[in-house]
């Protein structure tokens, strides 16, 4: 049975049932007013997100960097209190387990933010190599706790408040200027009732771009606030809808899609190598890892192709073609404005800016099949292209 | 939100509606299909003179969240469709049942409406799921 947030009934009485939706366990709103009017919000006002279903982790004790360094791929030591750093899970064998953000609070207290969709299996995997030793010294002494635990004092879920008003909001509220916050830098703010970790991170792309950490209890007031003190400003609730369109539009990779999932995209092909520190002297997968970096034939592109009213959407696994040759497949799409952006899987040879290329749209029912077209694409196919883009540079620049 | 219902209309469990005049069918998606598809941006219309058996695809319809397909709500022959949505697929977001209909069907024989809900059923229904 899905799940309802903490902020489900602000959920409910914003929006129609019908765009409350499952989504990784959870009952989430895929939009309130429009995608189009929340993406248009996060890149010109802002938007508040409901992040809440998002897995956050406490890690504590003497050992708690030690451990981290040796399960995640990159450099705890780059970190001091106030920074949080991207990473990755791996197992053994080099899988992606899930991306993650590790924030360094003190020399003995971090915070692991990991995907919803995986919350269940990161915790196995922390039992499993605790258990099992897996990769770390049985001496260690450290504690994994559930953040998420609204009974603990320090408990935290995640609201996120991205785009440009985002500073101007946290300041009618709290009086607090975060405009020198820089990117995965944060603050523990105490006030008002709430003992807050604002960073400076976020999955929209948009520069100025926050996630606020509350406690449980206090995240639908704190939601209410937001909308209140940000509504001048322009600031809207946005749901998994836009959230999609504006990490496809900007680049960012959904695990599931740009990493791991069908394919079993590494993070070299998604374009994040820096992010898995091959110096490093051990974490878990590293063997695999250093092979993955040094041998990939297809990476993960960005691509612009014509979208807008009456063009047929491009979806997941249709072909990506050069010359009427299928080279890759669509991972992801998104129409924002009069175009579609779409992550593909493309042969790494083609991936360069400007590169022309065709796609071909997959059957979208039997009446399609019936007709004639394909249910799969296969690499090296020859395929009539349905439509044009370009290959453009992997994120964008806003 | 309020869903909107004609109260002559003909409606199907998966959302289309029907608005039968003699021997014509004007079949559409309701105001609950439209709200859970979002945004949409594109139809596929189906080909004029197509021959339908009730529950056959008659359309496809698709947002940036979902391709959905139409099911026909009656047996007919497709005689007009709404071409003006090809350029205009918002029309369906708009008004889904003026100026967003998807075409007309010349029935074939007595309009069987018995697998059909009215727009008092289709509202119970709606409060199921």
């Amino acid at each position: 049975m899905d799940k309802k947030t903490v902020l489900f009934e602000k959920h409910a009485d914003l929006t129609g049932k019908a765009q409350i939706v499952p989504f990784a366990g959870w009952f989430m709103p895929l939009w309130y007013r429009s995608i189009a009017a929340e993406h248009s919000a996060v890149r010109k006002t802002a938007g508040i997100f409901d992040c809440t279903h998002m897995a956050v982790l406490k890690v504590i004790d003497k050992d708690a960097a030690n451990f981290l360094n040796a399960i995640a791929t990159n450099e705890i030591s780059m970190l001091s209190p106030g920074k949080a750093q991207y990473s990755y899970l791996l197992t053994p064998t080099g899988n992606i387990i899930d991306d993650i953000i590790i924030y360094y609070i003190d020399v003995d207290n971090f915070m692991v933010v990991a995907n919803a969709s995986n919350e269940q299996k990161v915790k196995d995997w922390f039992s499993k190599v605790s258990t099992e030793k897996i990769g770390i010294d049985k001496n260690w002494q450290y504690k994994v706790i559930d953040l998420k635990d609204s009974t603990l004092p320090d408990a935290k879920v995640d609201i996120a408040l991205q785009g440009p008003a985002s500073v101007q909001c946290i300041k009618n509220i709290f009086g607090v200027d975060v405009s020198t916050l820089k990117p995965l830098n944060f603050i523990q703010l105490k006030d008002k009732g709430f003992d807050l970790i604002i960073s400076r991170t976020g999955y929209t792309g948009a520069k100025i771009s926050f996630e606020i950490f509350v406690h449980p209890l206090k995240a639908a007031e704190l939601w209410d606030l937001l909308l209140e003190k940000g509504k001048d400003l322009g600031v809207i609730p946005c749901g998994l809808g836009s959230r999609d369109s504006l990490r496809i539009e900007a680049g960012l990779p959904l695990y599931g899609h740009e990493l791991a999932g069908y394919f079993n995209i590494s993070p070299f092909q998604a374009g994040y190598g820096w992010a898995v520190k091959l110096n490093k002297k051990n974490f878990i997968g590293k063997d695999v890892a250093v092979k993955q970096s040094q041998n990939f034939d297809t990476e993960v592109a960005r691509l612009k192709i014509i979208g807008g009213k009456g063009v047929r959407p491009i979806r997941q696994f249709d072909g990506i073609l050069i010359d009427g040759r299928c080279i890759g497949y669509v991972l992801s799409c998104a129409g924002v404005n009069d175009v579609q952006i779409a992550l593909a899987l493309i042969e790494k040879k083609y991936n360069n800016n400007e590169q022309q290329i065709g796609v071909y749209y997959l059957a979208r029912n039997q009446g399609h099949i019936q007709q004639g077209r394909k249910d799969k694409a296969v690499i090296g196919e020859k395929l009539d292209a349905d439509i044009k883009g370009l290959v453009v540079e992997r994120f964008e620049k806003f | 939100m309020k869903i909107m219902l004609p109260q002559n209309f003909y409606y199907t469990k998966d959302h289309e509606w029907a608005a039968i005049e003699d021997d014509v069918a004007t079949v559409g998606i309701t105001d609950y299909a439209q709200h859970s598809l979002g945004e949409i941006t594109y139809i596929e219309l189906p080909s004029a003179k197509k021959h339908l058996k009730a529950h056959d695809i008659l359309a496809v319809v698709e947002s940036s969240k979902a391709a959905s397909d139409v099911y026909s709500p009656l047996a007919g022959a497709v005689f007009a469709t709404n071409d003006e949505l090809a350029s205009r697929p918002e029309l369906v977001n708009n008004d889904c049942y003026n100026d967003g209909w998807i075409c007309k069907i010349k029935l074939s024989g007595t309009p069987d409406v018995k697998n059909l809900m009215t727009a008092a059923q289709y509202e119970a229904y709606l409060k199921k799921i």
